[in-house]
């Protein structure tokens, strides 16, 4: 049995960043890498599945990513997931998440599993596409935003619930292989300890090309993708003043705005 | 031979041959009962870890002897107890000096050598000796007595915080049993001693040497002297004698033959625990043996023989207790209970010829014996039990590596699990950016030296709460403004400078720590600097401490000991005596952990404060529970926090104005509790480095900010 699980080391903002010269990102040296929070959630239920099933399961996580990865994938590893595989390629640069999607498909039709999971989104960028659109490259049932799953390694179908507006819970059977993207608080992820961190340092990382997936530079980046982030700027601030004094001269000045904004004469 | 050599101690006389036999059969089976219980209590011990001890065996058998000798651990907050403890154990060393020396003569020198000496003059000084030393022995047994039965103290309640009712060890009743069984039994030993005397002198009144020397057995003669008068005869004396001789003979056999399976043996485990002392034992925890596969205490054979040998060190005299802060708020932790816990343990599991699986080894549970996690993470590691132990017991380092397997389980609060992740991603507690980590510089009007770049004479190790912590970034750059003020050449590691560890350390996340002090360790190697000063006396301990286990050693001083330095050395001036009445509270990792106790001080007075010191200080100062990693994790709402414990015993002090602190965390703790208290408005808390700035005329009075 096996579960092949997504995961993506995202960037966070540091204090006082800059975007960078193309003006399409942040600048690197502003960004904190850290794994995805929602793939933390979505690992540590394939792990959950793995202790509790009695038949062996394997758990394998998937990135792709570069290099600088492998310390979000070495997490995953200390966190219990079995092998860690990241793919790239230079012309995976700027890729969208239909183009990473491709390329995860292409990793579980060779890997296999018996259940696939993503988390609902990434922090960083929001698509909340990557998991959907891996599913329908694939051809399986697909269910997104879970937040809380039934299933036995194995079996031809899992059942799970979603969280609806009004309180409402929605129960649903899906037939397994599938992709199911993963909500937080379905479960409380495990803390990894530096020292397993630190073994997980030794466990290797299976690195794969383009090429080893049977594709090629024209599925992935610019060309392979179907969207492209044009430009990533902070908006201009609104306007706001406090206004100051008793509650008298409060009202007046407030009075005073609105003739002012209503363009009446002082 | 003059009259006086003729006298000597009356044996086995008139015994039939018998049963002088049969007590040399009964002697010798005491004797072999006493060693197969050595072995076993030994057995027990190497089943422990393996641990190689620093330093000199004969220093540490020379520390021992003396403190055994002066009974200054035993004395330390409780002189009654140390008196009385004094007193039995001067009197039972001396009475059973006195018996093996009979021994010695009766049954080697003499029947090997003819040798003879227990005769004579040095005799009957002797025989006044010990019948001092018996007078000795019961006074203090029969204080013990009151103590335990008529003085209902509260550290001597074998209740535990860490059960309720009807737990099967809540109350631990055979505890107290073994507690007077101990006592009635040296005791009676003492009692039946002086009657045995009093029935041979009567029984021999007509022996010159014997009677006419009785005055040199003086308790033993008064007593005879009353049943004489009371119509005892030579001959009823002699029966008396016989019986009695019996009685008290076998009751010491059996006491002999005991003392490795009960309390007494706190004799031998006690003495050899203060031999084994680590003096460093909570300030500078043990790392994490490279062979070692799963980190931390899991299993009690992963205790050290030390650590085993600690367990039975322990008397249950309650100092520990008394002392701990979570104790005192009414947290599910007594030092004292973690100990006996695992001594129940270590005695149910480590005693039996074949050591049982491993899975009946563990530990960590709510089982009888076993410790709960609850108890665990209940510990703020300020060190006041291991401080104040007589025997030496060192309970935080057993805590600590217990939590270590905790962390391991991911077993902990879910905002200590986010607090490690961020320091982990972050290098500092706040979740703040590295690159922040200098920004308290930017409001001062002077350029604050990056370490990194060029060489200081002073390198100031800033810490997290000094940095980022905005009621005491002030205090921070107040301190700059001294240490710009009195001319100092320093530098900081800006966003060199990570978290220092030291608390992480405690938590038990060793290899984050690890990552920590390493990170530290390089940022320091790429300085050029000649000493260290801080103003966190956790940093403090551990760069003092610990980083020299790590490669890193370097001279550090705490600010105050620095400050007041500048003071002695004319940098820096009192311009403004502040004549506050003040309170001082000592920092654990300052005061207990490195006994810096007097630099604050000399520092108050030398601003003009008055110190009324609290009755909980220097090494009994109570924690402000935020040590061990507490901070990072909520105290149960509705319970007493250990900082309003403590704000509240500094409100006794009549006209108290100022509660002087020299920690960061303190400020925020204490600030917090004076809130809490309702003692707003009352008096004030503050660093000490604020009042030094208050009472020092500052020329450039625009660098400070208010």
């Amino acid at each position: 049995m096996k579960i092949l699980i997504a995961v993506k080391q995202v960037a966070a903002l540091d204090e006082d960043f800059e975007i960078r010269e193309d003006g399409r990102d942040v600048k690197e040296e502003f960004l904190i890498r850290d794994l995805n929070e929602w793939d933390d959630y979505s690992l540590e239920e394939a792990v959950k599945i793995k202790e509790t099933s009695s038949d062996p399961v394997e758990v394998v996580v998937v990135s792709v990513a570069a290099e600088e990865a492998d310390e979000s994938l070495r997490k995953c590893l200390a966190k219990g997931a079995d092998r860690a595989i990241r793919v790239w390629d230079e012309g995976v640069e700027g890729s969208d998440p239909v183009a990473i999607a491709r390329v995860l498909a292409a990793v579980a039709k060779s890997e296999r599993p018996d259940m696939l999971f993503a988390g609902v989104q990434s922090s960083d960028q929001t698509f909340a596409a990557t998991g959907i659109a891996t599913a329908a490259f694939l051809g399986w049932p697909h269910a997104a935003v879970v937040s809380s799953l039934d299933y036995s390694p194995g079996a031809k179908s899992a059942v799970f619930r979603r969280e609806l507006e009004g309180g409402l819970l929605h129960e649903v059977e899906i037939q397994c292989p599938a992709v199911l993207t993963i909500q937080l608080g379905i479960n409380t992820p495990r803390y990894a300890s530096l020292r397993s961190i630190k073994q997980a340092a030794a466990k290797p990382i299976e690195v794969k090309t383009l090429a080893d997936l049977a594709l090629s530079a024209g599925d992935v980046g610019e060309p392979g993708s179907h969207s492209r982030v044009r430009r990533m700027y902070i908006p201009d601030k609104g306007q706001a003043q406090l206004i100051e004094g008793d509650a008298a001269a409060q009202a007046q000045r407030l009075a005073q705005i609105i003739r002012e904004f209503k363009g009446d004469a002082a | 031979m003059s009259r006086t050599d003729a006298v000597t101690r009356i044996l086995f006389e008139a015994f039939p041959t018998a049963e002088v036999r049969l007590f040399y059969a009964l002697g010798y089976t005491a004797i072999g009962i006493f060693c197969w219980g050595v072995y076993v209590q030994i057995r027990k011990y190497r089943r422990g870890a393996a641990l190689a001890l620093e330093g000199s065996v004969w220093s540490r058998v020379g520390d021992m002897i003396g403190n055994v000798l002066s009974h200054r651990t035993v004395d330390r907050r409780d002189h009654a107890a140390g008196g009385a403890h004094r007193l039995i154990f001067y009197g039972f060393a001396l009475l059973f000096l006195g018996t093996a020396t009979i021994t010695l003569q009766y049954d080697i020198l003499e029947p090997l050598f003819g040798i003879r000496f227990w005769q004579g003059k040095f005799y009957l000084i002797f025989s006044l000796v010990l019948d001092i030393a018996g007078v000795a022995m019961l006074g203090g047994l029969l204080y013990m007595m009151y103590r335990r039965g008529w003085m209902k103290l509260p550290k001597l309640d074998y209740a535990r915080p860490d059960r309720s009712a009807g737990d099967p060890d809540f109350e631990r009743p055979e505890y107290r049993r073994e507690d007077w069984a101990f006592l009635w039994t040296l005791l009676i030993i003492g009692f039946t001693g002086y009657f045995l005397e009093a029935a041979r002198l009567v029984w021999l009144q007509a022996r010159p040497d014997v009677w006419d020397t009785r005055w040199w057995s003086p308790v033993g003669a008064a007593i005879a002297e009353g049943l004489g008068s009371l119509g005892l005869t030579a001959h009823g004396g002699g029966v008396l004698r016989l019986s009695l001789w019996w009685f008290h003979g076998l009751l010491a056999l059996i006491f002999i033959a005991l003392i490795p399976f009960t309390k007494v043996k706190h004799i031998f485990t006690a003495s050899a625990s203060l031999m084994v002392r680590d003096p460093l034992a909570a300030q500078r925890l043990p790392r994490v043996p490279e062979t070692q596969t799963a980190p931390g205490v899991s299993k009690i054979t992963d205790l050290t023989w030390k650590q085993l040998l600690n367990l039975d060190a322990c008397t249950k005299c309650g100092r520990c207790h008394e002392a701990c802060p979570a104790r005192a708020v009414g947290a599910p932790l007594s030092p004292r209970d973690v100990i006996l816990s695992l001594r129940e343990f270590a005695n149910a599991t480590l005693e039996s010829g074949t050591l049982p699986p491993a899975a009946e080894l563990e530990v960590h549970g709510k089982s009888p014996g076993q410790v709960a996690m609850e108890t665990l993470w209940s510990c703020r590691t300020c060190m006041a039990c291991v401080e104040i132990c007589p025997v030496a017991v060192e309970h935080v380092p057993i805590i600590v590596q217990m939590r270590r397997k905790l962390v391991e389980d991911g077993a902990m609060d879910p905002l200590l699990t986010k607090t490690l992740q961020t320091i982990h991603k972050t290098g500092n507690s706040f979740g703040e950016s590295k690159r922040k980590r200098g920004a308290w510089t930017k409001v001062l009007p002077f350029k604050v030296k990056d370490a990194r770049k060029e060489p200081v004479d002073v390198l100031w190790f800033v810490g997290d709460y000094a940095s980022f912590d905005p009621r005491n970034q002030r205090v921070t750059q107040i301190f700059a403004a001294l240490l710009h003020e009195a001319g100092v050449d320093f530098g900081i590691l800006y966003d060199g400078e990570s978290n220092a560890g030291n608390d992480v350390r405690r938590v038990g996340e060793e290899g984050l720590y690890e990552v920590l002090a390493e990170s530290n360790i390089s940022a320091l190697a790429g300085a050029t600097f000649n000493t260290i000063v801080t103003t966190d006396p956790h940093s403090y301990n551990t760069i003092r401490n610990e980083y020299p286990d790590f490669g890193g050693k370097y001279e550090i001083q705490h600010y105050t000991s620095f400050l007041k330095k500048l003071f002695a050395d004319g940098k820096l001036e009192v311009g403004r005596p502040l004549g506050f009445r003040t309170t001082f509270h000592d920092p654990c990792h300052l005061g207990r952990f490195n006994k810096g106790y007097e630099a604050p001080r000399d520092l108050l007075r030398l601003v003009g404060c008055e110190l009324v010191d609290m009755k909980r200080s220097r090494d009994n100062s109570f924690c402000c529970g935020a040590g061990g990693g507490r901070i990072w994790i909520p105290d149960p709402v509705g319970s007493e926090k250990p900082a309003q414990n403590r704000i509240r015993e500094a409100a006794a002090i009549p006209g108290l104005e100022v509660y002087v602190v020299s920690c960061p965390k303190d400020l925020t703790m204490f600030e917090d509790a004076l809130k809490t208290t309702g003692n707003e408005g009352k008096f004030v808390v503050k660093e000490l480095i604020e009042l030094v700035r208050e009472a020092v005329p500052v020329r450039q009075a625009e660098a400070l900010p208010a």
